[in-house]
């Protein structure tokens, strides 16, 4: 017998999946990505690397710039070009806005109709109004810093290799300092409501994320130090499924907010570090469901990175000063942590500039075998226990736990 | 009051920043639900209960026979259809990939195969007569928050005519083309972004799709080539966002 749950609602992009029963128990899962495929890799190939991260961006809408600026520094490194710390941090605080709008995104109007029993936030605003505008707030400053950094509010083009075509304002910089002291108390509440569910899906025993907080050089995990994804991670199709599957020395690992949280605390700002050391506890179990909590913690960690962003380059002043950018045969990997976990883009250039080689992994793709883990244990706790209502109620919060981004999952190749 | 009228999203294959985009409405979502109600959204809702559609939302291109079926689904049951988002109108950039689609999919999945259904991409304008088309990768919200009340008030939308120049030149923006030499395709893009890319100091990258009617492409072409643009750079700018045209 199979279970089949319909699309997935309240995530993005297209996906179901089946529950097989067997003997009364359940024998497998199959998470099925079943939006069709969009070649991003095969797009880019030829093409001059200038016009690349505008393309890239388009991969998904919600974290358009981690797409933008992973592409960016994967053709820097190629051509060994280093940008000075001042277009760093303005790329961090574009990555930072993309973490508020869509961490608020799905907190707040993904998850939170869960927590209070509504199929959507506009039906649950009619009594909880409060907290969707405190989630839309969030959102829509996030969003602010994107069109800020980015260019606009989705696919915006202003990230460049060697630079940005428009720096911000002083203005711009002020109003974010602002607000984003202003907004910390609804992150502090978020991380309230969110610490209050209960542990479900799997205990992810492996944790991979980027060396730096927000992007590295290498990536980490929790059992060894730096390393390149193609030493450790490895992809493979599946007859059922767009979207491949990737396996962290043979085994599911999990890559997002938790295992940030989990692999980075010591890069916290103060009270998102505190925030995290008072529910350590409970996140160090490993359950998925806790990534919701780790994302309610990483608002707090946002909105205060922001202020400090802001802060420093208000001091220093603006120099808006591109870094001159001279194609050459190459090979680089950008890693980026997307909102949802890591992001990698590999490519490799030739002599004139023109993409030879690419290679994208997304976090949803990293995590696909981690979701199948989670739908079965999950699925095999709750059949027989719960009725099948419920049950499928359950593996769908299991998978939205993830904050899967399905569109983003589906072009995966090696060439 | 009035009966509000029974609006479906629906999302084909695509980055879904066309139905996100409905969500960023903020506020002005909300005076659109004064006269809608959103019947079919699967980001958003979990509730699925339409059966007829006085509007549909259709965003993305038409990349497996799901999203065919789907598109038919809508069609068949919507009074008013919309092709959102340049996906749906031109087929955007999957769409822009030009090889058969078992080579592209060989070159993805590998020989042991990915024995699903997959179909060449199209803009859902190939498959179904639409009631109205707006371009844009994304669009601009502005813009369907208009369309929308303008449906909800039966005034039939129009459709923009000129070319993201004229916004540019509103906006007073410095020509990016004429004064940098990057390769902007403002002159023949369909206007209604308020010129977003140039306001970056950036060129125009097409996402609106080519404005038919009194352009001028072969002109555009020869500036760029004076720029120093190579023949095979131009035309793939040209084809990025726009393989087909509704």
């Amino acid at each position: 017998m199979i279970i089949e749950l319909r699309e997935f609602t309240r995530v993005e992009g297209n996906g179901k999946a089946e529950i097989v029963i067997e003997d009364g128990e359940v024998k497998d899962v199959r998470l099925k990505i079943i939006e069709g495929p969009r070649f991003f890799e095969l797009l880019t190939l030829g093409r001059h690397y200038y016009d690349v991260p505008d393309l890239e961006a388009r991969i998904c809408a919600i974290c358009y710039l981690s797409h933008s600026v992973a592409s960016v520094l994967g053709i820097e490194r190629a051509f060994g070009v280093e940008v000075p710390e001042e277009i760093a941090l303005i790329r961090e605080l574009g990555l930072i806005g993309e973490l508020l709008e869509s961490h608020a995104l799905h907190l707040y109007l993904l998850v939170a109709p869960d927590v209070f029993g509504y199929p959507d936030a506009i039906r649950m605003a009619t009594k909880h109004g409060e907290l969707v505008k405190e989630g839309l707030a969030l959102k829509a400053f996030g969003n602010r810093i994107r069109v800020m950094v980015g260019g606009r509010e989705i696919h915006g083009i202003n990230v460049k290799p060697g630079g940005f075509g428009r720096y911000p304002t002083v203005e711009e910089l002020e109003r974010v300092e602002k607000e984003s002291e202003a907004l910390l108390r609804l992150a502090r509440r978020a991380v309230r409501l969110f610490a209050q569910l209960e542990p479900y899906g799997a205990q992810a025993r492996h944790f991979v994320a980027t060396d730096g907080y927000l992007w590295g050089e290498k990536l980490v995990s929790d059992e060894e130090g730096e390393f390149h994804y193609t030493e450790r991670i490895e992809e493979r199709s599946l007859v059922y499924s767009f979207a491949k599957q990737s396996r962290y020395k043979g085994e599911a690992f999990f890559v997002g907010a938790l295992p940030r949280l989990l692999l980075k605390s010591g890069m916290l700002t103060p009270t998102a570090k505190r925030l995290f050391e008072e529910h350590r506890e409970k996140l160090k179990t490993g359950y998925v469901s806790y990534n919701n909590l780790a994302q309610a913690i990483e608002l707090v960690y946002s909105l205060e990175r922001a202020n400090e962003i802001a802060k420093t380059l208000l001091d220093r002043g603006i120099e808006g000063e591109n870094v001159p950018v001279e194609p050459r045969e190459g090979e680089g990997i950008g890693y980026v942590e997307a909102p949802r976990g890591v992001l990698i883009h590999h490519y490799r250039i030739d002599g004139e500039g023109k993409i030879s080689y690419s290679n994208i992994i997304t976090p949803t793709a990293l995590n696909h075998a981690m979701m199948e883990t989670s739908l079965l244990e999950e699925a095999g706790k709750l059949y027989g226990e719960a009725d099948e209502r419920a049950m499928i109620g359950r593996l769908e919060e299991t998978v939205r736990a993830f904050d899967p981004c399905i569109s983003c999952s589906v072009h995966l190749v090696k060439l | 009051m009035m009966d509000k009228l029974k609006l479906g999203v629906f999302e084909l294959t695509d980055c879904g920043g066309c139905a996100l985009n409905m969500l960023f409405l903020y506020e002005k979502l909300f005076d659109i639900l004064e006269f809608y109600e959103i019947t079919e959204f699967h980001m958003a809702t979990s509730l699925s209960e339409g059966n007829h559609y006085d509007v549909a939302l259709v965003t993305g291109t038409v990349s497996t026979q799901r999203d065919l079926n789907l598109l038919k689904e809508a069609r068949n049951h919507s009074e008013y259809l919309i092709a959102l988002g340049t996906c749906a109108t031109h087929g955007s950039v999957q769409a822009s990939v030009e090889r058969p689609i078992r080579e592209k999919l060989k070159a993805v999945y590998g020989d042991e195969g990915n024995p699903m259904r997959a179909l060449d991409s199209k803009p859902v304008v190939e498959y179904v007569a639409v009631d109205f088309a707006l371009p844009g990768c994304p669009y601009d919200k502005n813009e369907v928050y208009q369309v929308l009340m303008d449906i909800a008030k039966g005034i039939e939308p129009v459709r923009k005519d000129y070319p993201v120049c004229l916004e540019c030149k509103l906006n007073e923006y410095e020509c990016v083309l004429v004064k940098k030499g990057l390769p902007c395709l403002g002159p023949i893009t369909y206007g209604g972004c308020n010129a977003v890319c140039v306001r970056s100091g950036l060129g125009c990258i097409g996402c609106r799709g080519p404005l038919p009617g009194e352009v001028n492409p072969a002109g555009e072409y020869e500036i760029l080539k004076d720029l120093g643009y190579d023949d095979e750079y131009i035309v793939r700018k040209f084809k990025t966002f726009a393989r087909w045209e509704p």
